[in-house]
């Protein structure tokens, strides 16, 4: 690992799209100098799917199920967002009760997400029975989607005007136990991640994404709550049934009082926004009026209006990663005209240039996890010099980030 | 934090500064939830002389105004770019939603860009050069981003004419094993 | 507080671990012969963790109450439904299904459900325990 020629230039390491170690295919260039990042580039497409061109053959009802499969995580926000542009292009009108269904199901998502998010955090840090013990609870939120939508994943709940499954008086027990389990293990969760020493180390000051930066870049999503940005859709143009709800914005400065932008912010943004969503969930519960699910029960009927509906609307929601957006244009056909997605990844990326810049090879892993990406990130580095060729792959770069830590707590 | 104006006072500040330019406007208010609280979409038509000085004009309203995407469709003679902005975040329930419209002809399809005033807006005018064969005067970095280096140059996979993807379709269930 | 984690470590070594050791709990050294022995009787699978009702498996049709109106043909997402013309009803293939019940719900007649079979794995896409008619 050490290149014997000590020379003032820097090296150019290109990170491959395809290789057996990656887990989604992503290219990156750093420039190294020594142990230290100078420049990043990112190049991006190695699993375009050509969705919005598939989008444009398929009639709307169908497209809902091709947006699920955008991305497994957020397999609830992209349908969502969906249904919400063409339920504005359209002029369909969603009843009440289908409100508050829809905001149940978005904050168990989110519950989901974060607890997985924060397993894999802890596991490039080398914690791995941080790891175990995140995603045994989170397999209470997995049971509990699969007893209210009938998969553990691709929940299939979304239709155009309401949703597919009502939450009957007798499944609330299940919810309450499942929401209690959360409270009692949220403490522990907290002070493995928040007080352990090793984690303040190795996370504060590390991938420090300034507030002028954040706002010119565009991010979204708790990347750029954690640099103090009040930016959430929820509150901001409340959706669904949030407009009622109580809550409010989540940053570093509500737990610690003080904003720095590094990865330890973004680990406590993401937890406070778990405890949020066990409370959205039970205020939901206790508020939810009656009345129908779905604005047009009748399928073939809802097609038929939707093939005259001529309009174009933007859907936008919050997902786990940030701010996800439809935009849908119907023309009297029966295919859209036009469907543009936006992931929330897609603006988190440019950030990643300003946070890498200065740091170390072994942070990697954790700065680029940190902005959870719905894709995964730097695995293979490939190190050229003038004659010989070394290469660490994903296992090399994780023990790598396992070695600074134990150097750390020395 | 600027002064927030309403949305009818928003379009006639835009109105004002850019008379003509500027057409086919629209005021649209959703409502959600059982307070039935607004949502407001504006939808605007801006001529692509006066661009980027709508731009410079939106963040006199808001420092950094919030760009979602840019959206493109063909529309046989012409191709238009939808950009979506959003401003006024940060306070509960006062985000609006700035939907610009630009149309640019077939023949001669460029526009000036936005990345030395929102430096966030890099990925989408790339990605539109490649997707619709559109060509962004002054843009830092040409390169394709989703697309691969080894694509034909010259076919635009969103385009609906004989520059679209048609022949480059492969049916997966018509080919034999 | 350097072992945050010690007192959980510890407290796990006397609990039952939370893994479901499904089918077997340690790997057999010859698949093909576990599962002879599973048929004939001598040896005993885990059976995997319940599934809930209204859980989306394998789907069911009952062929006298359909009517052959093509709905559930327009809304599938996979194109996984072929009409058969001469009778008028229809004909399923798994390997395309993604299990997301939008034909159920548009069927007039209620004659598709959703069953809570879940291992349907094959090495031939077109075999009969693949195609429902």
């Amino acid at each position: 690992m050490n290149p014997e020629a000590t020379t003032k230039t820097t090296y150019r390491l290109p990170i491959g799209p395809i290789h057996p170690a990656l887990k989604e295919p992503v290219a990156f260039e750093f420039e190294i100098d020594g142990e230290r990042i100078v420049d990043v580039d990112v190049s991006l497409g190695h699993i375009h799917r050509s969705i919005e061109w598939a989008g444009m053959r398929r009639n709307p009802i169908q497209n809902l199920y091709l947006a699920e499969r955008i991305c497994g995580i957020c397999s609830y926000c992209h349908p969502m967002a969906f249904a919400l542009a063409v339920e504005r292009a359209a002029g369909i009108e969603v009843p009440e009760r289908a409100d508050y269904l829809r905001v149940i199901q978005a904050e168990l998502e989110r519950i989901c997400s974060h607890l997985l998010w924060a397993g894999v955090a802890a596991h490039e840090i080398g914690f791995d029975s941080v790891l175990f013990l995140t995603w045994q609870i989170r397999e209470k939120a997995l049971d509990l989607t699969e007893y209210l939508t009938g998969n553990r994943v691709t929940k299939a709940i979304t239709m155009i005007g309401g949703v597919r499954r009502d939450i009957t008086k007798d499944m609330h027990p299940m919810i309450h136990e499942t929401m209690n389990y959360f409270k009692d293990n949220f403490e522990k969760l907290r002070h493995v991640y928040l007080d352990d020493k090793t984690f303040k180390m190795r996370s504060q000051g590390v991938g420090i994404l300034t507030k002028e930066d954040a706002l010119k870049l565009c991010a979204c999503g708790p990347t750029t709550r954690a640099s103090g940005i009040k930016k959430d859709v929820r509150l901001d143009q409340p959706y669904f049934a949030f407009g009622d709800l109580d809550f409010d914005y989540v940053t570093p400065d509500v737990l610690t009082g003080e904003v720095n932008g590094d990865v330890y912010d973004r680990i406590i943004v993401r937890l406070l926004e778990v405890k949020q969503s066990i409370e959205l969930i039970e205020q939901c519960l206790d508020q939810m009026p009656k009345g129908d699910i779905v604005s047009e029960p009748k399928i073939a009927k809802l097609l038929a209006t939707l093939k005259k509906a001529k309009g174009e609307g933007i859907g936008r929601m919050e997902a786990p990663r940030g701010e996800v957006f439809h935009y849908v244009k119907l023309d009297g056909n029966e295919y859209p005209y036009c469907w543009k997605v936006r992931a929330p990844t897609y603006s988190n990326i440019l950030p990643w240039m300003p946070m890498l810049r200065g740091e170390q090879i072994a942070d990697i892993p954790i700065v680029a996890a940190s902005t959870d990406p719905c894709m995964s990130c730097t695995n293979r580095v490939a190190i050229v010099d003038t004659d010989k060729k070394y290469e660490l792959n994903k296992e090399e770069l994780h023990r790598l980030s396992v070695e600074k830590t134990r150097r750390l707590m020395k | 934090m600027t002064k927030q104006l309403t949305p009818e006072e928003i379009v006639k500040s835009f109105k004002d500064e850019f008379k003509t330019k500027i057409k086919d406007t629209r005021i649209e208010k959703h409502i959600a939830g059982t307070k039935k609280n607004e949502l407001i979409h504006i939808w605007m038509n801006v001529d692509r002389s006066v661009f980027k000085n709508v731009v410079k004009h939106l963040m006199t309203l808001e420092e950094y105004p919030h760009l979602a995407v840019t959206s493109g469709y063909d529309m046989g003679k012409t191709i238009k770019l939808v950009y979506h902005f959003s401003i006024y975040f940060g306070v509960r329930y006062r985000e609006i939603s700035l939907n610009i419209t630009v149309e640019l002809p077939k023949p001669n399809p460029t526009i000036e860009t936005i990345t030395d005033l929102i430096p966030g807006a890099l990925i989408t005018e790339q990605e539109k050069q490649e997707m619709l064969g559109i060509k962004v005067k002054g843009i830092p970095k040409d390169k394709r981003v989703f697309i691969s280096d080894d694509f034909p140059k010259g076919i635009y996979p969103w385009r609906r004419d004989e520059a679209g993807p048609e022949k480059m379709i492969r049916n997966l269930h018509e080919v034999k094993k | 507080m350097r072992f945050s984690m010690l007192s959980q470590v510890f407290s796990q070594m006397f609990k039952k671990p939370f893994t479901n050791k499904f089918p077997a709990k340690y790997i057999p050294s010859s698949t093909t012969k576990f599962l002879e022995d599973v048929g004939a009787g001598r040896a005993k699978t885990i059976p995997p963790v319940e599934t809930p009702p209204n859980f989306r498996g394998k789907i069911q049709y009952d062929k006298e109450k359909c009517i052959g109106c093509k709905l559930c043909i327009k809304v599938c997402p996979t194109e996984a439904i072929e009409y058969k013309e001469k009778e008028k009803k229809i004909k399923i293939y798994l390997a395309r299904c993604c299990f997301c019940s939008q034909c159920n719900d548009v069927c007039p007649t209620n004659c598709l459900s959703m069953g809570n079979e879940f291992l349907l794995a094959d090495t031939d896409k077109y075999s009969k325990d693949l195609i429902v008619e």
